[in-house]
């Protein structure tokens, strides 16, 4: 066997770079500018803190479920969720200026048994082996997790390590494991379970969750997120106000048809007063801290955050600081509700201008203070832990929570909606850069200049935000969607992007603050990407290849096609006959996992707050919300599937090359190389050649050279947008749980490593267990060869509001984009490519050899983020998968 | 006595925290000072009854475990 790396014969010195490689010592980014010396004291502290879990939540829920046997499911959620509210264990923090959290750690979170109870047991218990049956584990083992930041990644003393991001004190596990047994047989996941094994084809799904084709069910894994929240009626009414609304309609309903609607009420009253003991509970505990004070700035500060809590445990906030505390305050209730990644505050600068406004006409604010505000609530958003299973947490979020706030963009009249706090969001989120909330930049020819150049200025920080995101393709899409159910342009423009880059419906609501009425965005539909969770597109083409089976493991996926592929077209069919077949199983078991979600675990919290289901009395279940055509189809690795095709279709059919045997084999073999599961090493330029790779050298270099995709190639691209066509219509054949189609949506989060972990070599070159490409338009790594404006092209080969979103990602070396020069030429390509119909661009400015070094030495890094897909995650905290990948991405040294 | 079971003890994360009164960063599991109190947990409530080493009853009618925050319930008797 040889040891040394990348052959020369195959790949180029300067394969993963467009332009002159880069020497001498690296660079660092430009912009630099600290935080105020109270957003860092507390971003120090994030950093030095660990993921915590507890179990006083899912202690106290679970008490009080089982008092209520017997009693309606959505009263006895909202029961349970109020003893858990009630019971959290408050903690106010030196330094705070907004209060509460998830849980009383600073980076706390719980399990959620009512969800899923198996995935945190231990290996040796029965109901972990029963989960791994079912092949539900498949994606926890392809996943690497993050070794370093705040995961707790292994057991130690007196702490627990779950799912190696999680620790638990030890003296919790007992209860957590007692607690999670009562959820046996009548969790989410387990009813769910036993419903959809009565789908024709369940088999298949189980063969295909096993095989990682599919990454993860969507109904007990993380049921809610990805959407916008709306803090419109807690702004509007205060919580005694909303109690009002619901005794009022209580009286109006009981006793009349649609009887669910007084048990909606009764419930959402409920569970507000669980809430309102929450609060009061910080707020008592701020008197607390108070007391224990001798520094006096101190002191009043804690007693102006009791006095604060205890108004907004009634009423309506009047300024600026106490709108945004109530906003999060909603916030976290909602993440508290359930397993919850993606939910974003949508247009917050847009949604507090009034109160901003006012505050800054009465002179009770500053900029100064404003922006010390909004780099406090940054590092608070920063604290949010989803605790979900490794492959979710690690294969699917690396750790991230998408909390995604949106600037920009049009106003209910179609001007622009940029204002002067999102100006201040752009300058705090420079000077505070924490991976929450990450920006995106709705883009639309109206906005000012001035206001873009901001957002590039944010952008050359080299953390990846704000992405850049086309607010006409948006409404396109919005429109062709949710036109049925009577969206028009105006409500059109009220969207958002809920999680990292799912185009999300809002709505125009009427806030009054001092005689003046402002219509304010926030979300109107439940979460916008549930359904079929992440199809490996290569893993498909695999399967094809090979008769239906399973090549990793020799099981058989799918019923054997037996065509002999003499021909393009005919591998072609066999892939739509298969990913037609994932789709339809897929759909249909998910749909009755979130059935019972909607029956055993309803939402409260989030329905409270998107109109209109107070105004029905309907939960999002029920289709309460404005706009319900929310479930979706995501792929994963759809530029590998071109670039695979294309080289088939040009090595094996079109200049007969090689046959499609050798390729087989060729691929069988790695192409002579060992696999990136045995080297630890994930990208194409890392892997190690085994004894034999000469026999496969030249049969390598003929799919690694056949056309790809992002070279402005037609024959590649042809290839691409017949894909991206027959997948955006095909999802049309297929009905959600709402008896309304599916849509296509086009992501990989961080699903292209472990999807990639589990997949052989593919024909384009790609080696086994390599990731595949991020994004869905993004170029795989090394492969594009003629400059951002060719990239460009091949991305705009079709019309991208035929899907919910697109996904482009490129990295750009610092020196590029340098300076007032640089950064007007940064501006005029995103321009260019976004003017051509693309939907979205983001961006990593930074250096590849110091993510190299970073690697390396990881302790000298603690605070370096990258941009992955749609997130934007703490260097440390991510997978070696994921760093691999960040690394080989093209670095683009110059931009024309 | 160690810093985790004080009342003045704010914890942060499953390793450390806060001391309320001197807002220093300590170490759970590390002994208390001369300052030590209580905290308010279930293995302090007349209410509980240890079972085995990790595992009560409350109000002899719900499981439970010794070393639960009870500072928010409202049964905790001392």
């Amino acid at each position: 066997m040889e040891n040394n790396h990348k052959s020369s014969e195959v790949l180029p010195d300067n394969y993963n770079y467009y332009g002159t490689r880069p020497q001498g010592g690296f660079q660092d980014r430009e912009v630099k500018k600290p935080p105020s010396i109270r957003a860092e004291k507390a971003r120090t502290m994030y950093l030095e803190t660990k993921s915590s879990a507890s179990v006083e939540f899912p202690y106290w829920y679970t008490r009080r479920w089982e008092e209520l046997e017997g009693e309606i499911p959505i009263i006895r959620r909202a029961e349970a969720l109020k003893s858990g509210f009630a019971h959290l264990t408050p903690a106010v923090l030196p330094g705070e200026l907004l209060a509460m959290r998830k849980a009383n750690y600073l980076r706390g979170s719980y399990p959620m048994p009512w969800l899923s109870e198996a995935f945190f047991l231990s290996k040796e218990d029965d109901l972990y082996k029963e989960a791994q049956k079912a092949g539900k584990a498949s994606a926890d083992e392809a996943t690497t997790m993050g070794q370093g930041g705040g995961n707790v990644t292994e057991s130690s003393g007196n702490v627990i390590s779950i799912a190696g991001k999680f620790g638990l004190r030890k003296e919790e596990m007992p209860i957590l494991i007692k607690t999670a047994k009562r959820w046996l047989n009548r969790s989410v996941d387990d009813v769910g379970h036993k419903y959809e094994q009565l789908v024709p084809g369940y088999d298949t799904k189980e063969e295909i969750m096993r095989a990682v084709i599919c990454m993860f069910d969507s109904g007990y894994t993380l049921p809610q997120g990805r959407e916008v929240i709306n803090y419109y009626y807690p702004l509007q009414y205060g919580i005694e106000g909303i109690k009002k609304i619901c005794r009022e309609n209580q009286a109006n309903v009981a006793g009349f048809p649609e009887m669910d609607r007084l048990y909606f009420y009764k419930g959402v009253h409920t569970m507000l007063e669980g809430l309102q003991t929450w609060i009061l509970n910080y707020s008592k505990e701020a008197h607390l801290m108070a007391s224990l004070e001798n520094d006096q700035v101190q002191k009043s500060e804690y007693l102006e955050i009791a006095d604060r809590l205890e108004r907004l445990s009634e009423s309506r906030p009047d300024t600026f600081h106490d709108a945004l505390q109530l906003v999060w305050i909603f916030h976290v209730a909602v993440l508290n509700e359930d397993a919850i990644s993606g939910l974003s505050p949508g247009r917050l600068g847009q949604v507090l201008y009034p109160y901003w406004k006012q505050d800054m006409n009465k002179g009770i604010l500053t900029r100064e203070k404003t922006i010390e505000l909004l780099e406090c609530m940054r590092v608070k958003f920063t604290e949010i832990d989803c605790f979900a299973s490794m492959g979710v947490v690690g294969g699917v979020l690396s750790g991230n929570t998408f909390n995604n706030l949106c600037i920009g963009g049009l106003d209910k009249e179609g001007n622009s909606a940029a204002n002067e706090l999102e100006m201040l969001i752009l300058e705090s989120a420079i000077s505070c850069d924490t991976p929450q909330p990450t920006l995106s930049l709705l883009f639309d020819e109206k906005l000012p200049e001035e206001f873009l150049l901001k957002g590039v200025e944010c952008t050359k920080i080299g953390t990846g935000y704000p992405a850049w995101v086309n607010n006409r393709v948006a409404m396109e899409f919005l429109l062709n969607n949710f036109r049925k159910e009577g969206m028009q342009s105006e409500e059109a423009r009220a969207w958002a992007i809920g999680g990292c880059l799912e185009t999300s419906p809002g709505s125009w609501m009427p806030l009054e603050l001092n005689g003046e009425t402002y219509f304010i965005p926030g979300g109107s539909a439940p979460a916008t990407s549930v359904g079929v969770h992440f199809i490996s597109l290569p893993k498909v083409l695999e399967a094809v290849l090979f008769d239906g089976l399973d090549k990793r493991t020799g099981r058989r996926v799918y019923p054997p096609h037996g065509v002999e592929l003499d021909t393009y077209e005919k591998i072609w069919t066999i892939f739509k006959h298969y990913f037609s077949l994932t789709v339809e199983v897929l759909t249909l078991t998910n749909n009755i996992q979130h059935d019972i979600w909607g029956k055993v675990s309803p939402s409260l919290i989030n329905s409270m707050l998107k109109p209109d289901c107070l105004a029905t009395g309907k939960d999002i279940s029920h289709k309460g919300s404005r706009y319900n055509r929310t479930f979706n189809v995501e792929i994963c690795g759809g530029v590998n599937l071109a670039n695979s095709l294309s080289s088939l279709k040009k090595n094996v059919f079109d200049e007969k090359t090689m046959t499609l045997d050798v390729l087989r084999t060729a691929i069988e073999s790695n192409f002579g190389y060992l696999s990136a599961l045995d080297t630890g090493a994930y990208s194409l330029t890392d892997q190690v050649k085994s004894a034999d790779y000469k026999a496969w050298l030249r049969i390598h270099k003929l799919c690694l050279d056949a056309p790809k995709y992002g070279n402005d190639d037609k024959y590649a691209d042809d290839i691409f947008r017949e894909w991206q066509l027959w997948f955006s219509k095909m999802c049309e054949n297929y009905k959600s749980l709402y008896d309304e189609p599916l849509y296509s949506c086009q992501i990989s989060v961080s699903t292209h490593a472990p999807m990639g972990a589990v997949t052989l070599a593919t024909p384009d070159g790609r080696l086994c267990g390599t990731t595949f490409a991020d994004g869905s338009v993004s170029a795989y790594p090394g492969s594009d060869k003629n400059g951002p404006y060719a990239l460009f092209n091949s991305a705009t080969c079709y019309n991208h509001a035929l899907s919910q979103n697109s996904q482009l990602n490129m990295k750009i070396h610092p020196s590029v984009v340098m300076g007032r020069e640089g950064s007007r030429k940064f501006l005029e390509m995103i321009k260019a490519y976004l003017r051509k119909g693309a939907f979205h661009a983001q961006f990593n400015i930074v250096d590849s050899r110091m993510l190299r070094d970073a690697q390396k030495n990881p302790a000298d890094y603690r605070g370096l983020m990258v941009r992955v897909a749609g997130f934007t995650q703490y260097w440390v905290e991510l997978g070696k998968q994921i760093q691999d990948e960040v690394i080989a991405r093209t670095e683009y040294e110059q931009l024309g | 006595m160690k810093h985790y079971d004080c009342k003045y003890y704010l914890s942060t994360d499953v390793f450390k925290g806060i001391c309320k009164r001197d807002k220093k960063f300590i170490n759970a599991d590390d002994d208390a000072c001369e300052n030590y109190m209580n905290a308010q947990k279930c293995k302090y409530c007349s209410n509980f009854t240890l079972t085995s080493d990790e595992l009560g009853t409350c109000m002899n009618k719900y499981e439970a475990y010794p070393e639960m925050n009870a500072v928010t319930c409202n049964d905790f008797k001392n």
